[in-house]
């Protein structure tokens, strides 16, 4: 049995193991690519996470402490997850998240304001995640920014929140005619989601390529790429490494939630690559260079990732035919 | 030849008073001049052939500034007037009320839908704006909009303030992720001058 240990990052002062984990809500989401779990937990506290020896089960249950739940477990049966339960093991509570077939990968990672714990449990078995490594699609996610109450910026031409999505349809449109790309949307409707939330979809669908999609009045477009963070200069970066857990991050490291929100900087130089082809192909010419700005979206994502920034003047139709031209081409050259 | 010995000794003695008296004089201009030089003299002397530009400035002589303000996704600079304030905490104060009352930040987004709500300036040069929507307001903006109405408040006091070095920014006195949900207000800002038009 291998276990991981996941520490949340709370503020020095208001960190208490000892008052164990209390879990008040469950909820669950089937997406396409995977299924989520979310707990919501009252305070911030360690947990734990294990998958069984056999790996058919995850078991999730407070690092130290009591570990109480105080809300129905929902019934999920949905080829990835077959089941959860609240037990008790070896003297402590735990709750038992029983795996299916089609259960791949396991992610975890911690979102606050009010605290939760997420489990995304990606849809495809180890071994048919193993054969496919050999011939890997690029996995492309459109992330159609704004949405729900937040419209975005509203001009003549309408909402932003509106545009976003319809050029994410628009190039996935485009997109899926190529065999080699795999195609994912964070979101297929008007729906609000957090910018932790779509970093997660992005992350748990394994993403090559991100490409989060903005409006702005007029007709001029522009391409950003996140700058380097002053205050984090010297510290290391989030890379991949041989020795991951469930969080992509080293085993049983008191860093896993601290680095949340830094795994765009490993991408630092491919994003640079791939923000130069989007704004050559969105009317920027041979020399364009992306902006480097500080955007928030592009944080937590761990992928070459841009954001556009689409003129609400500008001709849909060809900004959708640009962008995807733009992620074609730096996957042709790139992999 | 006695009378001729005795004038000329008399003559003598003349040109060794007068070149006391040179000697005196010049001393005492070196002496007026250097006392001259020194500030608490200066400060207290009435000198109209003094240059006006060693002159302190006067309390309620307003202080020349450069202001910043988005103009085509880059930021275009200007400059103000403003009241001059005792301290650099309060001047900031009075910098960014004078940006966000200018003609110019009515007419752009972002800019046009904030308030300041205050300003603390710490001893490691970190001055926290605290911003909150204008009444009857809501923050909208692309993220170029956003970008440049960040960085003209940047720039407005880093370049005007010595002792401002870097800046964070607060929405409603708390830590928030961003102003109009593009640009990360979690980190601290240092000035962009590559944004402004030259």
């Amino acid at each position: 049995m291998i276990i991981f240990v996941s520490l949340l990052s709370v503020p020095s002062g208001t960190f208490s193991a000892e008052k164990g984990l209390t879990v008040r809500g469950v909820r669950y989401f089937s997406y396409t690519t995977f299924t989520r779990i979310v707990f919501e937990i009252e305070a911030a506290a360690p947990y734990v996470l294990t998958r069984t020896a056999g790996g058919g089960a995850l078991l999730f249950s407070a690092y130290e402490g009591p570990f109480m739940l105080k809300a129905q477990l929902p019934v999920i049966h949905d080829g990835v997850v077959s089941g959860v339960e609240s037990k008790e093991e070896a003297g402590r509570n735990v709750i038992l998240i029983n795996l299916d077939t089609a259960a791949g990968d396991v992610k975890d990672f911690v979102l606050r304001g009010p605290d939760r714990i997420v489990l995304d449990i990606a849809k495809g078995t180890a071994s048919s995640a193993q054969a496919a490594q050999a011939d890997k699609p690029v996995v492309v996610v459109l992330d159609a920014g704004h949405g729900g109450r937040d419209t975005g910026i509203v001009t003549a031409r309408g909402q932003e929140k509106s545009m976003t999505l319809e050029l994410a349809h628009a190039v996935r449109k485009i997109l899926q005619k190529d065999s080699r790309l795999r195609v994912v949307l964070t979101r297929e409707k008007d729906q609000a989601l957090s910018l932790d939330e779509r970093a997660g979809i992005a992350n748990a669908a394994g993403a090559t390529l991100v490409v989060s999609i903005h409006a702005s009045a007029g007709s001029a477009g522009r391409v950003y790429i996140l700058d380097p963070d002053d205050d984090l200069a010297g510290q290391e970066a989030v890379r991949p490494s041989s020795n991951r857990d469930f969080l992509s991050f080293e085993a049983g490291s008191e860093e896993q939630e601290k680095l949340w929100g830094r795994q765009q900087a490993a991408h630092t130089k491919e994003s640079g690559g791939f923000g130069r082809e989007l704004a050559r192909q969105l009317g920027g010419g041979e020399g364009a260079e992306p902006v480097q700005a500080p955007i928030a979206g592009l944080k937590a994502m761990d992928a070459a990732a841009a954001m556009v920034e689409i003129g609400m003047e500008q001709d849909r139709a060809k900004a959708a035919e640009a962008i995807a031209k733009g992620i074609e081409q730096y996957a042709r050259e790139n992999r | 030849m006695p009378e001729r010995i005795d004038r000329r000794i008399g003559h003598d003695r003349l040109l060794f008073v007068v070149v006391v008296i040179i000697l005196a004089a010049a001393a005492a201009g070196v002496y007026v001049w250097t006392l001259m030089r020194s500030p608490g003299v200066q400060q207290n002397a009435e000198a109209p052939s003094q240059p006006a530009l060693a002159k302190p400035p006067r309390a309620d002589e307003p202080l020349m500034i450069t202001l910043y303000f988005p103009s085509d996704g880059m930021l275009a600079s200007g400059s103000a007037a403003v009241k001059r304030q005792p301290d650099g905490q309060s001047q900031a104060r009075e910098i960014l009320a004078a940006m966000l009352g200018d003609q110019r930040a009515a007419q752009t987004a972002l800019l046009k839908d904030i308030r300041l709500r205050e300003l603390y300036l710490d001893a490691t040069g970190t001055a926290y704006v605290d911003l909150a929507a204008a009444p009857q307001k809501e923050i909208r903006a692309s993220a170029g909009e956003e970008l440049t109405a960040i960085y003209a408040i940047v720039n407005a006091l880093t370049q005007n303030l010595e002792e401002i070095k870097r800046i964070r920014i607060l929405l409603d006195g708390r830590e928030a992720q961003t102003l109009a949900g593009h640009i990360d207000l979690t980190r601290t800002f240092g000035e962009r001058m590559d944004l402004v038009k030259q």
